[in-house]
């Protein structure tokens, strides 16, 4: 393209700076919601009252500032679990899954320490807790590593794989929760059974302890990618798997181990959302919409470009988002699911936006010759 | 058991049709993982079409358009933008995901229109179905189209020498992909089950993707393959038709899906792939850039 003696020129970038890569996803965000205030337009709401409804819902109301925080442990924990796949170059999208199997096992700690039966079960908070945490993790991690195991060993398309998983457990969920199944509450119309009050996830000043599990793992991902061998190893495997192995890394191991990895960790989402957050702690009948969440957690993985850190601000920025979204479609009548649409807007201006990251565009004083206008080869 | 297999077949058009878009988008080389988000899409804007308009044709011309579009979009992010083509067909799923979830909410509910006439009591999108994999076949194969096609889904560079324009051929199965997979949607909400609710596909296009792989990119083991999953999908709808009171139905609705991750790992072994691999598209998820 030109215009008077300038020409538009694009070039390779050959490295892209953190803060470069920062603004690039700033820009993306704001694009989005741009974009997307062609919904509240279409609805004859005007987007900057939405946007300010949403915002200080979110971030500014007593009852909606809990929501977004919960809300963000949740979607920290699925980004990290999005994030160690994503470095070694593998796409892990069944985090839905991996939450419902990390939940579905801590659950099962409860029922076999008497916690559905009784009021008190055999085994006191203190060590039933972390068993259910542990059994979350196991659990979701159990369901990573299957699709860990059939790409290092068979090479099997892990996204077709995770894919399948996720459907897997949302039935085996209902499976469990409806109809007569072992963690149906009785009486219940498909709701899971509630936990005893005595094992609910403990608060801290009214936050979820899960919080320090999902900013401690963020932080431990940071140092591990930064600092470790075997963050080494993933990064090499994630540029080229050939390559790696000549380096003498073992092409098996890697993509088991973030698999379990990233499991677990949305395992602990899992138990996150339904046995430590205030008002649930149970199976909700619902529970398609935690599994629909976890894909927010591709999108901040995306946005934070594989920075389990700066995947700390964009996971409560989602999260508060995805909270005041809700909240509007009520207050301002809008259709049903105006957080799914968000989710969909911001994925898509995402994908566009990749191009920058590879891209740059800078205008060129454009001499005789200079036609050469496009993607250089 | 004559109803069962009747409504079989109607499943198996569905999986035939989309995944037969993705076998030709995957042969020009261009990956598509979104097919379920095309679907959604071609699915619920025929749907409210048809409701709104009363007809079914406008519905699915929109559905085919609607797709056409989404399969424009994916091209221009992977072939033009040089996209990795995962990242924007996961957009494409997602964007489809989320957004016909929020423009089909008030259309919830069924069509409330006549059926569609059968033809010996089958859908007569199931013939239409053989015949679009039969002329899919014939144009691969026996084409000089289909030659181009093939030749820039192996080696782009060569295709590229030979005078065949690499990105105008893939951007024609994107494209043609695309209105697959729209109609593919349009059949399941206007005459396969003309319900509309939040995010009913529920894997279809994810069963259809793998349907690709197994069918080592041949339109006519695709047909076979569509069939076999048809008629799992549509006993693990109605398991008690065969096994009465056998296991909870929810067991039976992740048989499919079980089932997909079992010969996904059948097909990934050596035997499989040290007869078969050969059958891959070379050039399969890599951008092509002009040298």
């Amino acid at each position: 393209m030109r215009i008077g003696n300038y020409a538009l020129k694009l070039e390779k970038r050959v490295t892209l700076s953190g803060w470069g890569a920062a603004l690039i996803s700033i820009l993306a965000i704001l694009f989005a919601l741009l974009l997307f205030s062609l919904l509240f337009i279409l609805a004859d709401i005007n987007p900057l009252a939405a946007y300010q409804a949403i915002f200080s819902y979110a971030f500014a109301n007593p009852f909606g500032l809990p929501l977004a925080i919960n809300r963000f442990i949740f979607l920290l924990l699925c980004t990290s679990a999005f994030i160690i796949p994503f470095k070694a170059g593998l796409w892990n999208i069944g985090m839905s899954g991996q939450l419902f199997a990390g939940a579905l096992s801590a659950f099962a700690v409860v029922v076999a320490f008497g916690g559905k039966k009784f009021a008190n079960p055999y085994l006191s908070p203190g060590l039933l807790i972390p068993l259910m945490l542990l059994a979350a993790a196991l659990g979701g991690a159990l369901f990573g590593a299957i699709a860990g195991f059939l790409k290092g060993r068979f090479n099997v398309n892990e996204i077709v794989v995770t894919m399948m998983l996720n459907f897997i457990t949302f039935w085996l969920v209902s499976f469990m929760i409806k109809e007569g199944g072992p963690f149906m509450k009785s009486g219940g119309e498909g709701d899971g059974f509630e936990l005893p009050s005595s094992i609910f996830g403990p608060l801290i000043k009214g936050i979820p302890f899960t919080i320090f599990i999902a900013l401690g793992f963020a932080g431990l991902l940071y140092f591990m990618f930064a600092k470790t061998n075997i963050g080494y190893q993933i990064k090499a495997y994630g540029l080229s798997p050939a390559a790696a192995r000549y380096a003498g890394i073992r092409t098996f191991m890697i993509p088991l181990l973030v698999f379990v990895m990233g499991g677990a960790l949305a395992g602990l989402a899992g138990y996150h959302y339904f046995a430590a957050v205030p008002g649930l702690y149970k199976i909700p009948t619902n529970y398609g919409y935690f599994g629909d969440l976890a894909f927010y957690g591709i999108i901040c993985g995306l946005i934070s470009q594989g920075n389990p850190i700066a995947a700390i601000p964009v996971a409560l920025l989602f999260g508060g988002l995805s909270v005041g979204g809700r909240f509007v479609q009520g207050q301002l009548h809008m259709s049903f699911g105006v957080d799914y649409a968000l989710l969909g807007v911001l994925m898509i201006t995402l994908v566009a936006f990749q191009f920058f990251y590879r891209f740059k565009i800078g205008w060129v004083k454009a001499g005789k010759e200079s036609l050469d206008v496009g993607i250089p080869g | 058991m004559w109803v069962f297999l009747v409504r079989s077949f109607d499943a198996s058009t569905i999986f035939t049709i989309a995944a037969l878009g993705e076998l030709i988008g995957q042969r020009s080389g261009v990956l598509n993982v979104g097919i379920e988000g095309v679907m959604l899409f071609g699915a619920t804007l025929g749907f409210i079409t048809a409701q709104t308009t009363g007809s079914y044709l406008l519905g699915f011309l929109v559905g085919i358009a609607v797709g056409g579009l989404l399969g424009l979009m994916h091209g221009f992010f992977s072939i033009t933008l040089g996209v990795d083509q995962v990242v924007s067909g996961m957009g494409i799923w997602i964007l489809g995901f989320g957004l016909t979830a929020y423009i089909g909410n008030p259309f919830t509910g069924p069509l409330g229109m006549g059926r569609i006439p059968s033809v010996l009591g089958l859908a007569p999108f199931f013939f239409l179905g053989i015949v679009l994999v039969v002329i899919t076949w014939f144009v691969l194969t026996k084409t000089s189209l289909g030659l181009q096609i093939r030749s820039v889904g192996e080696n782009p560079s060569v295709a590229e020498v030979s005078g065949i324009n690499v990105s105008r051929t893939r951007y024609l199965c994107v494209i043609v992909a695309g209105m697959l997979m729209g109609l593919a949607g349009a059949i399941y909400s206007l005459d396969y089950n003309p319900v509309w609710n939040y995010n009913f596909l529920q894997g279809w296009g994810f069963i259809a993707l793998a349907l690709v792989f197994f069918s080592m990119w041949n339109p006519l083991t695709l047909l076979a393959g569509s069939v076999l999953f048809g008629t799992l999908w549509q006993f693990s709808l109605n398991p008690q038709l065969v096994l009465p009171g056998f296991l909870s139905r929810y067991i039976w609705r992740t048989l499919p899906f079980a089932i997909t991750l079992g010969a996904l790992l059948l097909m990934s072994t050596r035997w499989f792939r040290t007869r078969w691999g050969a059958a891959k598209p070379e050039a399969l998820g890599q951008p092509y850039e002009k040298g």
